[in-house]
């Protein structure tokens, strides 16, 4: 056998150009993996109007969710509220332009699931097991999730050439120590109180970013991980 | 005492890692009912706050300040006496508020009693794959506070103890013991409380699973009329099927009821038949009848098991005394007209909607929608009920035609 080889494979004349963009297009075209979520194609609109409904879903739950939460504390747990608590999530949407505020909305999503985690802990030890409140908290956490993961998907795909920071760590750092029972029942209805009003502003903004970040051809992805 | 406690115990503050506010001693205590407390509440000097105008409140309540005592210019004592049972599990609120209402701290009190020993502890197996028992809490104080029970089994001549884990049935005091279960061989059950006041452990109950098996209602349970008799219905069922692998034999009960009646008759001997016949009934009548199984015998055994549930109820109508029909075919005037009118319209819509595929009227077709009459109007008053299934009629039972 000789040892020339010869080349079998036929060469079609495509120019360069069109080879950049069909790789441009392939690569668009496949799903895209992002911090574990597969992320599938849909129209901008569509995307974002599925984020809105469910962020509406979670506050509407959210406003119950804190009335059951008050009601199992006992009588005056309404000041609880109120009181000033270091180290819980604020509700506020920060960033000028559109990348900014979704990038806070993400940020503030994953920041808020690990308190919620820790109050969801801590009323398990304090409720009887058939309490509705432990379900819905358990319920707010995983919409909660879904929904951080939805805007991760819309943010990695409106804004490709930014990078999403690295997620806030779970620790001891973001939830405060081991408290006693009255500093858990205050801590519980500060996280939810502002949770409850993270979510109504979230709300307002998605509104603001579709008509902002929408056109007719803009198509990006969404996650299937809903919750 | 409490003096010292103020000057010298001085809890971080409430809410937050930097300076702390104020403080309340004892945190979180467990109380008997009955007892008394003396809290105190310390705000810290920085505060410049003094005591005298600070107050307490419980679960909301202002308490009177006849119940206070000012230890020292930044420490204020409460003094509660008779303390009733907690409000909610998660524990009463007590709080320190400075003058002007803001909260200075807070603390939580569990009040109840030690649990008593559970009483009434009764298993039953489910055609012997499973088991399930029930208690009841010894005593009512316990109930105030969280107070766990562990309901705990053996085999009685070896084996090690094992905890049931499945409490989450829907019921309280319950516990679910899914498989792994052995026959022919007495099981030790018991179950322990505890809380934050003491423990109790209930008598111990011993039991083989074989002894105390229920089983599945009877399923196709059917009622009809025999021939023309007036005052008698026939009852047919069949064995539940879950037991036919090792029944030996069972017993069955039924009960029946006229259909605007609350009262049950209540048939005892009806031995391992499966079938019955009910007599000494009214004529015209629509009546419901439910059956249900005791498993006895099983795998040789001479004792009775538990009865199971009763079956769904299935109506049928006596046939209506000819002396009566042979009466005058007109039509009482007035609401009795308009009664039955209303009644037939009714079961017509019925029948347009529910009663596919029938090639004819027949009496049996009304008495199933007698029977949906009575779910339907359950189902109203219940909460998270299924849908009633719909009846469809079999177009073989075609056994009397109903006189329009």
């Amino acid at each position: 056998m000789s040892g020339h080889v010869k080349n079998m494979c036929p060469q079609l004349p495509i120019s360069q150009a069109a080879r950049t963009l069909l790789s441009l297009l392939l690569v668009a075209a496949i799903d895209s993996v992002s911090a574990g979520v597969v992320c599938r194609k849909q129209p901008c609109g569509s995307s974002l109007q599925i984020s809105l409904k469910l962020t509406k879903l979670i506050h509407k739950e959210s406003a119950d969710l804190l009335k059951t939460y008050k009601v199992s504390q006992g009588d005056m747990s309404e000041l609880f509220c109120q009181m000033s608590i270091n180290n819980v999530p604020d509700p506020n949407i920060s960033g000028l332009d559109p990348s900014e505020r979704m990038l806070s909305i993400y940020s503030h999503c994953k920041a808020f699931l690990p308190h919620l985690k820790r109050v969801t802990e801590q009323q398990t030890d304090l409720q009887p097991p058939s309490s509705s409140l432990l379900s819905k908290l358990s319920t707010a956490q995983n919409r909660t999730n879904g929904l951080a993961n939805q805007i991760n998907c819309i943010y990695q795909t409106l804004f490709p050439n930014l990078p999403i920071p690295p997620e806030p760590v779970d620790g001891p750092t973001s939830v405060p120590p081991s408290q006693n029972v009255f500093q858990q029942k205050v801590y519980g209805c500060v996280v939810l109180k502002r949770f409850k009003e993270f979510l109504s502003r979230v709300t307002r903004e998605l509104r603001t970013l579709k008509s902002q970040v929408c056109t007719r051809r803009t198509t990006f992805a969404d996650t299937n991980a809903l919750s | 005492m409490l003096s010292l406690l103020c000057l010298v115990l001085f809890v971080p503050r409430v809410l937050s890692s930097s300076t702390p506010v104020a403080g309340i001693f004892p945190q979180d205590p467990a109380l008997r009912m009955g007892s008394s407390l003396t809290a105190t509440c310390t705000v810290s000097p920085e505060r410049g706050l003094h005591a005298n105008t600070m107050y307490w409140t419980m679960n909301g309540k202002r308490l009177p300040s006849s119940t206070y005592d000012l230890m020292s210019p930044n420490c204020l004592s409460v003094t509660l006496h008779h303390l009733n049972g907690s409000q909610q599990q998660s524990g009463d609120n007590l709080v320190c508020h400075s003058g002007d209402g803001h909260v200075l701290a807070g603390s939580c009190l569990y009040v109840g009693m030690p649990p008593e020993k559970p009483v009434n502890l009764t298993c039953w197996s489910r055609n012997t794959k499973d088991l399930s028992c029930k208690w009841t809490p010894g005593g009512r104080g316990e109930t105030f506070i969280k107070t766990k029970y562990t309901l705990k089994y053996k085999l009685r001549w070896y084996g090690r103890e094992r905890e049931c884990e499945d409490y989450s049935t829907g019921q309280r005091y319950t516990c679910y013991i899914p498989r792994d279960l052995a026959l022919f061989t007495p099981y030790e059950i018991w179950v322990e409380a505890s809380n934050q006041l003491g423990t109790a452990t209930s008598d111990v109950i011993t039991l083989d699973i074989l002894d105390v098996v229920t089983t599945d209602p009877p399923d196709n349970v059917h009622v009809s009329r025999v021939g023309e008799l007036e005052d008698q219905l026939t009852v047919h069922w069949g064995s539940p099927p879950a037991l036919k692998d090792f029944l030996f034999q069972a017993k069955y009960q039924i009960r029946y009821r006229l259909e605007d009646s609350t009262e049950w008759k209540v048939v005892d001997d009806v031995g391992n038949q499966t079938s019955c016949r009910l007599a000494g009934l009214r004529a015209g009548t629509v009546y419901f009848v439910q059956v249900r199984c005791n498993p006895v015998g099983i795998y040789g055994s001479r004792k009775a098991g538990i009865w199971s549930d009763w079956s769904h109820p299935s109506a049928a109508s006596t046939p209506h005394s000819e002396r009566l029909q042979s009466g005058s075919c007109e039509p009482k005037p007035g609401e009795q007209n308009s009664t039955l009118r209303r009644e037939l319209k009714q079961f017509f819509g019925w029948v347009r909607k529910h009663a596919y595929g029938c090639s004819g009227m027949s009496i049996k077709l009304y008495d199933q929608w007698r029977v949906w009459l009575q779910k339907s109007h359950k189902t109203r008053n219940q909460v998270g009920k299924n849908n009633i299934p719909f009846i469809s009629v079999p177009t073989q039972h075609r056994l009397h035609s109903y006189v329009l």
